[in-house]
């Protein structure tokens, strides 16, 4: 029987502050996430400077957010988990300095945490509170603005998943650009607004994604790797072949630049052409991402199939996978779109096995910003 | 100005080009790729870093989200990219002093973006499309530092 640990968990290792207490390891007891989107937007991405700074403004107030809505003290905490990479060094340093502050003024076991590790937890943690948990072996997805890489996920030793060492073995990654980065790319290129994910899936629904033919990336070795930078310089040569579009783009840009960035308010800026290029451009990234998941599940014996990070968010992605896995009789697991994006409460969650484990953390603990996973 | 150039038709024949230019680097030294997007930076550079023996072609990825990676195999190779840096002092927060600190190889994506100085010599790399798979790369050696391209190996 595992012993009763509320950890919580600080996460800054991109463009969110976030602090979260957890339960066991399963039961979330806050989670607050303070997004510097706004922040990043007019540079069309995360500007690394901007990300510490803001950081370390909103560190203080999120930590006492999260224990606030909790109904703890500080002093009831057992532990604080803090993610020591991978992401951006100068954001991954207030974190995890913070993190070493405060184990050390309140004396509290201190537990460095994978920030993929915590992707991975997160689809976890929302099956549990679903009454569901998935069944291991696992493939995993983590798919976002910085990762595109799947794992295998196993648990050696028999006992409740939230509370049991997983074991991971890496079965492919991007070889270029991560899926997000593409679509943050891509997005920049026809005047969309960042992030460019969620925008361009709203826009994609309403475009014909047999509209512009994408080849598959062909690519020689690991057959499970993935590589996104050929789509993108097929959008970039789309564009220029198709010259009557830059008209529609300037007109979205003045709206972008008018704080018009909904896509609802996008939506009639884009002609069918501009609409079916983004649909067509999205049906390749996701077939793509799910066909390897899937051939690496088949491969790996994997009993579910784990789908994590920003781009999780993507709602074709979700009907895709759901309606492909379900064909091939395996169960997918996705997390909320809460926990799909960077949060603490996975890293709160991925901290709790180790705990229970000893593996503890001293004041030496550095940030990481290459920190493979496996 | 000693000058290069080549067209590549293939992402295997750019990575096995930089393979060419790799063997060919002595560190310290700077190399700036500049092209736009899709040119082939980052496929140069896989072939440069796995030339190095620094990483493995498939463990070199885009830097745009981490902005700097590093690998110690071998030799110290850092891989910079500064397409989501806008002004010059987000440049001085991405801590490339240290980068000098030791000699290394130091290849930097949209190096365009900034005027660079640095003590050590740079190798100019300039990627153009040129028709779907086809790239033309342009080599500027001004400080005439590349190792003597052997003849044997030289493909395109």
């Amino acid at each position: 029987m595992p012993r009763d640990a509320r950890i919580l968990g600080i996460e800054s290792s991109c463009d969110e502050t976030a602090a979260a207490v957890v339960g066991n390891g399963r039961t979330i007891l806050s989670s607050v996430v303070a997004s510097q989107i706004d922040v990043h937007r007019k540079y069309g991405g995360v500007v690394p400077e901007l990300a510490s700074r803001e950081h370390l403004r909103r560190i203080v107030p999120v930590v006492r957010e999260a224990l606030d809505q909790s109904g703890l003290t500080l002093a009831d905490v057992d532990a604080i988990a803090v993610t020591r990479g991978p992401g951006l060094i100068g954001s991954l340093l207030v974190g995890v300095t913070f993190g070493k502050a405060l184990a050390q003024a309140k004396a509290k076991p201190l537990i460095a945490v994978n920030h993929l590790e915590g992707h991975v937890r997160a689809v976890v943690v929302e099956a549990l509170g679903a009454g569901q948990a998935p069944e291991l072996p696992a493939v995993c997805l983590i798919v976002s603005g910085g990762h595109t890489v799947l794992y295998s996920v196993e648990q050696d030793e028999p006992g409740a998943i939230e509370a049991a060492p997983f074991r991971y073995a890496r079965i492919g990654q991007t070889r270029d650009d991560a899926a997000g980065e593409a679509y943050d790319k891509v997005a920049k290129m026809l005047a969309l607004g960042y992030p460019g994910g969620p925008v361009i899936d709203k826009l994609a629904a309403q475009g014909d994604p047999s509209a512009v033919h994408f080849g598959e990336p062909h690519m020689k070795g690991n057959p499970y790797d993935f590589s996104f930078s050929g789509i993108k310089t097929a959008v970039l040569y789309h564009l220029r072949a198709h010259p009557e579009l830059e008209l529609e783009s300037r007109t979205r840009q003045a709206a972008l630049e008018q704080g018009k960035r909904r896509a609802a308010e996008l939506l009639p800026l884009c002609g069918p052409h501009t609409l079916g290029l983004l649909a067509s451009f999205q049906r390749a990234v996701v077939t793509n991402l799910v066909a390897k998941t899937l051939a690496a599940a088949q491969q790996w014996a994997a009993r579910s199939v784990l789908v994590s990070g920003g781009v999780a968010a993507n709602r074709e992605l979700r009907e895709t996978f759901a309606a492909e896995a379900k064909r091939r009789g395996l169960a997918v697991f996705f997390p909320s779109l809460a926990l799909s994006t960077d949060n603490a409460a996975m890293i709160a969650a991925a901290a709790y096995p180790r705990l229970l484990a000893g593996e503890l953390t001293g004041d030496d603990l550095n940030a990481e910003a290459v920190l493979p996973l496996a | 100005m000693p000058e290069e150039k080549w067209e590549t038709s293939s992402a295997e024949e750019t990575t096995e080009l930089g393979r060419q230019i790799a063997s060919r680097l002595r560190a310290p030294v700077l190399v700036f790729l500049t092209g736009e997007l899709g040119a082939g930076k980052t496929t140069l550079t896989k072939g440069i870093i796995s030339g190095l023996g620094a990483a493995r072609e498939e463990d070199v990825t885009s830097p745009t989200f981490t902005l700097v990676h590093v690998f110690h195999n071998h030799q110290t190779v850092y891989h910079v990219d500064l397409y989501r840096i806008t002004n010059f002092h987000d440049l001085e927060t991405l801590g490339l002093e240290d980068v000098f600190d030791r000699p290394a190889v130091v290849i930097v994506e949209w190096a365009e973006k900034f005027t660079l100085r640095a003590d050590w010599p740079v190798v100019r790399i300039h990627l153009e499309h040129a028709g779907e798979d086809q790239r033309r790369i342009r080599l500027e050696d001004s400080a005439g530092v590349l190792a003597v391209k052997d003849p044997r190996q030289e493909k395109y």
